[in-house]
């Protein structure tokens, strides 16, 4: 791990305490019962297709030309959308514009403190928002330049990644990007029989390892969509865990469907900012 | 000092069972890939070395290196993460890499017509798969290789060797990991064998210079014996390209 | 490389006739050549050339400490280095991006304990694991990488020899490990569970395997599919394009299906390798 060397460090190696608490010695299945019950119902009430309220606010940064900020109940991310400007270090003429993105934890966003530079996860997820606001942005419109948008979590209670493309998209679009469509973007976990819309932090973790073994359920995995409602265009797709085939062609409606309903708030702020706005030219 | 003794044994075999002044078994076969101009793998004992060549083409990146009157030859050396027995963390990048691609591309500048190819760039990358010591003598070999793999119009083929001093009398050629190790100075030489010109040369450790005479000649003995080796692969790769398409036997 | 509207269009014809620019069908993948055991350092090779794409993956193994939240298992890392030899962009630092979207997605796709038990590796519990490096050394891009190297990698931990430890005494904070020294006396990887991973492009109204470069140019929309023992274990859209839900389940079930006839080929192909005194490597 690289070496902050403007800050103070503490010791190289340390342990969370959490790893000495004697109630964490629950076996993963009866930990996964706590959060989920059998009849689907899950620890804050919703059952399993329900996804958390989302609250949406544009403009909450006044030096970016384009900002949003979503909270998905404990998730909190914020992007900001810059200028187009030139793209560094290529000095031939694209006819495409591009998009640089940036996703990042805050360093005290998550359980174990995260470090000031990007890790290979953080990457990844900035490669596969790029992915999926790639489709999304109209490039035609400004070729040979680049749109920066940079996300940044200050606290991941899971979907961190689902949310941060959907604010993406809102942050776009307030910053007067031209986009084809709204995106909106959706988390499902897998845990044997179990399938959960918009996991929260701790249903995520435990959906990493297969829990259900005894009973031949081997099933479980997290798998993140994003869509293009109106065009009926999924623009992202990302997986991991074991899934079988059956379980996935499911997962993909499930998706679909709770997508497309994210669309209707991420419209409705859209519209506020606009009659915000013509009201503020009027005044 | 007395270490210096078990590099050459009473009855004149070294570690691996060679006498002092022989080389390394040489391996080599030229073409290995279709994307680069020119490409070329070489095993000298257990060192293995893949060179490709690109170029000569317009230089890229920063137009002003461009050179008015010569090519700019661009070289890069990197050691692949396995090839040494613990294994290394960065295949390049390193003071070590960067000072080999120096050499490399001294020597290889040396050779190139590069008079021939104003404003143009011809990049030489290394590979390091196997290392066994004797590292840079093989990559200039490889280099050499791929160098006429892409056509690229040398004034001579370069070789290098590296050579060394066992028993403070007994010159040494070819020196692998082991005899490295163990201690004693070694001597790089790159040179252009057949007008006898010496394009880099090296050393480490030290030994007295009435020595040197003897040890120079012994290394550039065995850069004109790798000539003759490389001269030959060359030779029979040109014949099996030029029989398949029908030129070898023209009447 | 660069391809000019008209053979974007030859090659779309090709592909909706079934008969693309190399006479292939759209899921026949090009011939490929594997050769295990060549790096002697390593504790497992192999080298995989399928047509121009060319890959070489080493396996090291080392002792090390476990993490403190999962002592019972070892440690697994990937390591991509693009080889400038591939292309001049790659000098340097340039193939970098490439490389960290490889080890990523492989590192995902090994994720899951169902891929691979990382259990076995574990010789003393919070105290000393196993751990093993694959390192993976792009030497030629010629379109497919995904493939490629999900291949050479599953094939080196089928070659990858563990040495097998006789006994471990522990005194206070002193471990002392015994290894055996005989070189048969070794643990095998059980890499039936490991991922191939299948690239399924999309190009016009049908989906291929295993582009070549060019047909990687041509595409609306691309899928890597990384299947295990049946299971889906990674799922990434790359490439620039947007697709309808319905396109990704026929990718989906097109990769899947490749996959298993892909790893069937392989246990095959690798059972039968018999261990030879001299390895050609890149002489042939």
């Amino acid at each position: 791990m690289p070496i902050d060397h403007k800050r103070i460090n503490g010791p190289e190696i340390t342990i969370p305490y959490q790893l000495f608490d004697k109630l964490n010695t629950k076996s993963g299945k009866s930990q996964f019962k706590d959060f989920v019950k059998s009849n689907g119902v899950r620890i804050d009430g919703r059952s399993a297709n329900d996804h958390r309220k989302i609250f949406l606010k544009t403009g909450v940064v006044s030096q970016a030309k384009g900002s949003a900020y979503i909270e998905l109940d404990k998730t909190k991310v914020i992007v900001s959308v810059f200028n187009p400007r030139e793209i560094p270090n290529k000095s031939e003429y694209s006819s495409k514009g591009e998009i640089y993105c940036e996703f990042k934890y805050a360093p005290f966003s998550c359980h174990k403190r995260r470090l000031h530079q990007q890790d290979p996860e953080e990457l990844q997820y900035s490669a596969i928002m790029k992915q999926a606001l790639e489709s999304a942005v109209s490039r035609h419109e400004f070729p040979n330049f680049q749109v920066d948008i940079y996300a940044l979590v200050l606290h991941n209670d899971g979907a961190a990644l689902s949310a941060a493309i959907t604010v993406a998209g809102v942050a776009l679009a307030h910053a007067g990007i031209p986009m084809y469509d709204l995106i909106t973007s959706v988390t499902l976990a897998v845990q044997g029989e179990f399938v959960l819309v918009d996991p929260n932090l701790e249903e995520e973790r435990l959906c990493q390892v297969p829990l259900f073994k005894d009973e031949q359920n081997t099933n479980h995995g997290i798998v993140v969509l994003s869509m293009l409602a109106t065009h009926e265009q999924v623009s992202q797709f990302y997986q991991t865990g074991n899934l079988a085939m059956d379980n996935l062609t499911s997962a993909i409606e499930t998706l679909t469907n709770a997508a497309k309903d994210i669309v209707v708030l991420v419209k409705k702020c859209l519209v506020r900012h606009v009659i915000k706005s013509a009201r503020n030219v009027e005044d | 000092m007395s270490k210096n003794r078990e590099l050459l044994s009473k009855i004149g075999l070294r570690l691996d069972g060679r006498r002092a002044d022989e080389l390394r078994r040489i391996r080599c076969k030229l073409g290995v890939f279709t994307e680069p101009d020119g490409s070329a793998y070489l095993e000298q004992g257990l060192t293995k070395i893949l060179a490709a060549v690109y170029g000569p083409h317009q230089v890229r990146g920063n137009r002003s290196k461009a050179q008015h009157d010569a090519a700019v030859v661009n070289c890069q050396f990197s050691m692949a993460v396995f090839s040494t027995g613990e294994r290394k963390r960065r295949p390049r990048g390193d003071r070590k890499s960067t000072e080999i691609s120096i050499h490399l591309r001294q020597a290889l500048t040396a050779a190139i017509k590069t008079e021939l190819y104003p404003w143009s760039q011809i990049d030489v990358y290394v590979e390091v798969l196997h290392a066994d010591g004797g590292i840079y003598p093989a990559c200039v070999n490889a280099a050499t290789l791929a160098l006429i793999d892409a056509g690229i119009p040398l004034k001579e083929y370069v070789c290098a060797c590296t050579a060394s001093l066992a028993n403070n009398d007994v010159p040494m050629l070819d020196i692998s990991h082991q005899e490295e190790i163990i201690g004693g100075p070694t001597l790089t030489v790159a040179a252009l064998p057949m007008s006898g010109k010496i394009v880099l040369m090296e050393m480490s450790q030290r030994f007295h210079v009435d020595h040197l005479q003897k040890v120079l000649e012994k290394a550039l003995q065995g850069c004109r014996d790798i000539k003759h080796i490389l001269d030959e692969a060359v030779k029979s790769h040109i014949q099996d390209v030029g029989s398949s398409t029908g030129w070898a036997n023209t009447t | 490389m660069a391809l000019c509207e008209a053979e974007k269009t030859f090659v779309l014809h090709g592909v909706e006739e079934n008969f693309r620019i190399d006479g292939r069908e759209r899921e026949d993948y090009r011939p490929m050549e594997l050769e295990t055991n060549i790096v002697s350092h390593a504790f497992g090779s192999a080298r995989l050339r399928l047509a121009n794409t060319d890959v070489l993956v080493a396996v090291k193994i080392e002792v090390d400490v476990p993490y403190p939240e999962r002592p019972r298992e070892g440690k697994l890392e990937f390591f991509v280095d693009c080889s400038a030899n591939a292309t001049p962009d790659f000098e340097g630092r340039g193939g970098e991006d490439l490389a960290v979207e490889i080890s990523n997605s492989l590192a995902g796709a090994y994720r899951s304990p169902e891929v691979f038990d990382l259990t076995k590796l574990c010789i003393l519990k919070g105290r000393k694991c196993w751990k093993i490096f694959v390192d993976i050394l792009l030497l030629e891009c010629g379109g497919n990488l995904y493939d490629a190297v999900s291949i050479a990698v599953k094939a080196a931990l089928w070659d990858t020899r563990i040495p097998l430890v006789k006994s471990v005494t522990v005194d206070g904070n002193n471990i002392d490990m015994e290894v055996s020294e005989e070189l048969h006396d070794c643990q095998k990887l059980d890499v039936t569970g490991a991922p191939i991973m299948v690239t399924v492009c999309k190009i016009g109204e049908q989906c291929i395997v295993d582009p070549s470069a060019a047909e990687e140019l041509c595409s609306v929309g691309a899928l890597v599919i990384s299947v295990s023992r049946n299971k889906f274990s990674t799922i990434l859209q790359t490439g620039s394009g947007s697709l309808h839900p319905q396109t990704l389940l026929e990718c989906l079930q097109t990769g899947h299906k490749v996959a298993q006839r892909l790893h069937d080929a392989l246990i095959e192909t690798l059972v039968d390798i018999k261990p030879s005194e001299n390895s050609v490597g890149f002489l042939r």
